[in-house]
């Protein structure tokens, strides 16, 4: 009887998520036809897109391993790097240069995360700080290739040919967004993939409770480097289309700074929901965007929002909506 | 009889906790809304878009900026517009961040259809929304964004600036400074592109001059200089270059008078600007320095005109960040009106050599942007910075005003070569 429950009991729930994912599909292709008459614009649109990503990818760590990482915006920015320096210096392909960014920003959290992920807690978290902030010096100090402060310039996203077909992503915004649309849902629906996996289903062990998952020879430490591998990939992913987007890369991507709003973005979206980070970026990129426009004191309202949410909303934007459903 | 407790929790209660909330953010959000009510009142105006960092080191710079632009758009807009049309000025903060100045560039120039863009004081910012501008073949100034190649190797067909070039405030005061207290400097530079080209500039110039000299580069938002200050003092030059920005110079004067440094050295620079000399202790408002306008020059015509406006509308002292504010605003006016339309392609045809009229010059010379690199060849004030005599802003005492032209060199040798859309 109880297991008869149990499986009408999932099979709505499964039904919901469906449900959220058309919504926001919908959502997402349809941005052009709605975005301006909302005082929005395409650019802001890929914006959103491109921070929900990379919050996703935290979230991947934070939400569904249970690892915090504050040092994320470094696999960000390495990812934009990668992109920019591959069409300044080496080819003029969008696609090549995607990719390299891609795995520049994995192929270093690959690395450095093999040296993280036997520490714990706060130390785990220092040490993410501690790595990001070298990586922010070295674009900093290397004028010569990376630009400095004044940031990498001199490259530009350049049109998509497939076979006989070009698509001007160079010049027209709107192609653009879907293209960043299309490198989304690619990286989701892998995350998706990954998280139903038996591999998926064992990372959501080790967060609700990492000795017990160890007692049950589960090889934790393994787990939570492939963990944070696979979300610096995705987060080296978002940073490339960022330089896509911006045809620029300037250190900030690297920034403590930046890492600590991609924990906001996914505290504020809701960490336990597949979806809330991405509704926390938006959220946070919408708000920056228009309380910017406004007020000089535009920092303080983003403040006072996080701490709203903490302190009312500590399940997150997305949190309140599923604990209404469940209620 | 019965008696009906209302509910401790509040879930019988009118108006509960989470209602309180919810209406209270709903209201904000209102209050964040675009209000649309307004816009079928006769013919649209003239969008212009402006990037300045409001917040961050720089912010006591781009503020003046900001009311020098807004003083000439409401004296425009009183007049009656460009073109018949009023002028709308659209501020957006970079917060002294390249990233969020190109990402507020977009925004402008996509969402608000601005007709021109104007931005940065941070040099860096400036240089990447020259690219954006480029690209999108938007009308541009910089107003106040040094790093030469802005109209050096990398200028573009679309983008003029009003400040000087990091080249000409060095050429301006390099002599001045080497016979006045010798030829050993130690700089103090900001790690950015206005301080590598202007660090890069003195050093030329000094070098032509037989002198030595040590340097510190530091991030632009530094704080705390007691390390360079003990390294410039070990190096017992005979100038200490100050070449920070905004609050960091502020900062940088303060300590060199703390650790008592102005006693074993002289100070200068390329720019000490009134905002930052009103900002510090008497004792620390010292030293030889270029200003790029200065509000005191009598006998020039509409020069006090300009300052009283300025007081009237803000309550400060007239500086050069106003005028680069108000320069560019009617710049914009001046080319439109010459060429009866906001294409950026005429516009910049109808700014190159346009000679700037008194009014808006307000300095003596005729002054003009220069069609080969777009550059305003407008005159540097050099002299002593020192504390208030009699007015409150009387801080600073011209010695010399050089043409713009002299200090700029050819245009060949800024490496600027200018291609136009065909």
């Amino acid at each position: 009887m109880s297991v008869a429950i149990a499986g009408v009991a999932s099979r709505r729930r499964g039904e919901r998520d469906w449900l959220t994912t058309a919504v926001i599909a919908l959502a997402l292709l349809t941005v052009p036809l709605w975005l301006p008459w909302v005082g929005g614009y395409t650019a802001l649109a890929s914006h959103v897109l491109v921070m929900g990503l990379v919050a996703m990818a935290l979230n991947f760590l934070l939400g569904f391993t249970g690892v915090m990482s504050f040092g994320h915006a470094a696999y960000f920015g390495l990812g934009a790097y990668g992109t920019g320096l591959t069409l300044r210096y080496v080819s003029d392909s969008t696609m090549l240069a995607l990719l390299a960014g891609i795995l520049l920003g994995g192929i270093a959290g690959t690395v450095l995360g093999a040296l993280i992920a036997r520490r714990r807690g706060v130390y785990f978290a220092m040490v993410t700080i501690a790595f990001g902030q070298i990586f922010y010096y070295i674009a900093y100090s290397w004028n010569d290739f990376t630009g400095g402060y004044d940031g990498l310039r001199g490259f530009s996203r350049q049109p998509l040919q497939i076979g006989p077909l070009v698509i001007d992503i160079q010049n027209n915004g709107t192609l653009f967004y879907y293209f960043v649309l299309t490198v989304f849902a690619v990286s989701v629906a892998l995350m998706a993939f990954i998280l139903a996996s038996p591999f998926g289903r064992t990372l959501l062990a080790i967060r609700e409770n990492q000795r017990r998952a160890r007692f049950l020879g589960i090889p934790v430490d393994r787990h939570i480097w492939l963990s944070f591998s696979i979300s610096c990939f995705f987060a080296g992913t978002a940073g490339a289309l960022y330089a896509l987007l911006n045809n620029f890369a300037d250190p900030t991507a690297l920034h403590y700074s930046l890492s600590g709003e991609i924990v906001i973005m996914v505290v504020m979206g809701g960490m336990r929901a597949f979806w809330g980070p991405l509704v926390g970026a938006a959220v946070f990129v919408v708000l920056q965007d228009y309380v910017s426009s406004m007020t000089v004191n535009w920092m303080s309202f983003i403040g006072l929002m996080f701490v709203a949410v903490v302190l009312f909303f500590p399940r997150g934007l997305l949190g309140i909506l599923r604990r209404r459903r469940e209620a | 009889m019965e008696v009906t407790i209302p509910p401790a929790t509040g879930r019988g209660a009118l108006i509960n906790r989470r209602t309180l909330i919810k209406t209270g953010a709903a209201l904000g959000a209102l209050q964040l809304a675009a209000p649309n009510l307004i816009s079928a009142r006769g013919e649209a105006p003239i969008k212009l878009g402006w990037i300045d960092p409001l917040t961050g080191v720089l912010s006591i710079l781009a503020v003046t900026e900001v009311e020098g632009a807004k003083l000439a758009v409401e004296q425009i807009n009183a007049k009656g517009g460009v073109l018949g049309r009023q002028l709308q000025l659209l501020v957006e903060d970079s917060a002294n961040d390249v990233g969020t100045g190109v990402q507020k560039a977009h925004k402008l120039i996509e969402r608000d259809q601005v007709d021109a863009i104007f931005a940065d004081v941070n040099s860096a910012i400036a240089y990447a929304v020259e690219g954006v501008t480029s690209d999108k073949k938007i009308f541009h100034i910089v107003p106040g964004g040094h790093t030469d190649p802005i109209t050096g190797k990398d200028c573009k067909w679309n983008v003029f600036r009003i400040c000087n070039t990091t080249a000409m405030d060095a050429a301006a005061i390099t002599q001045t400074l080497v016979s006045k207290f010798g030829k050993k400097f130690f700089f103090i530079t900001p790690d950015y592109a206005y301080g590598h080209t202007l660090q890069e500039n003195f050093i030329k110039r000094l070098k032509a001059l037989g002198g030595t000299y040590e340097a510190d580069m530091l991030p632009i938002n530094t704080a705390d200089f007691s390390a360079s200050l003990i390294k410039a003092r070990a190096y017992k030059p005979n100038v200490l270059l100050n070449n920070m920005g905004g609050l960091a110079q502020i900062d940088c004067m303060k300590q060199f008078t703390q650790f008592g440094m102005q006693k074993d050295m002289a100070l200068g620079g390329a720019l000490f600007e009134l905002e930052s000399v009103l900002s510090l202790p008497p004792d620390a408002q010292t030293g030889w320095w270029d200003m790029e306008w200065w509000w005191d020059q009598p006998g020039v015509p509409h020069v006090a005109e300009f300052v009283a406006a300025v007081k009237k509308a803000t309550g400060k002292p007239a500086s050069a960040r106003h005028w680069f504010g108000y320069v560019a605003i009617h710049s914009f006016r001046i080319a439109a009106e010459k060429a009866k339309s906001l294409e950026a392609i005429k516009l910049t045809r109808a700014l190159e050599n346009e000679v700037l009229p008194p009014e808006v010059a307000l300095q003596p010379g005729n002054i003009a942007y220069r069609a080969g690199d777009h550059e305003l060849m407008a005159g540097i004030f050099t002299g002593e910075v020192h504390p208030p005599k009699g007015d409150p802003a009387n801080v600073f005492t011209v010695a010399a005003v050089v043409p713009g032209e002299q200090a700029a060199g050819t245009v060949e040798d800024t490496g600027c070569h200018m291609t136009y859309p065909s």
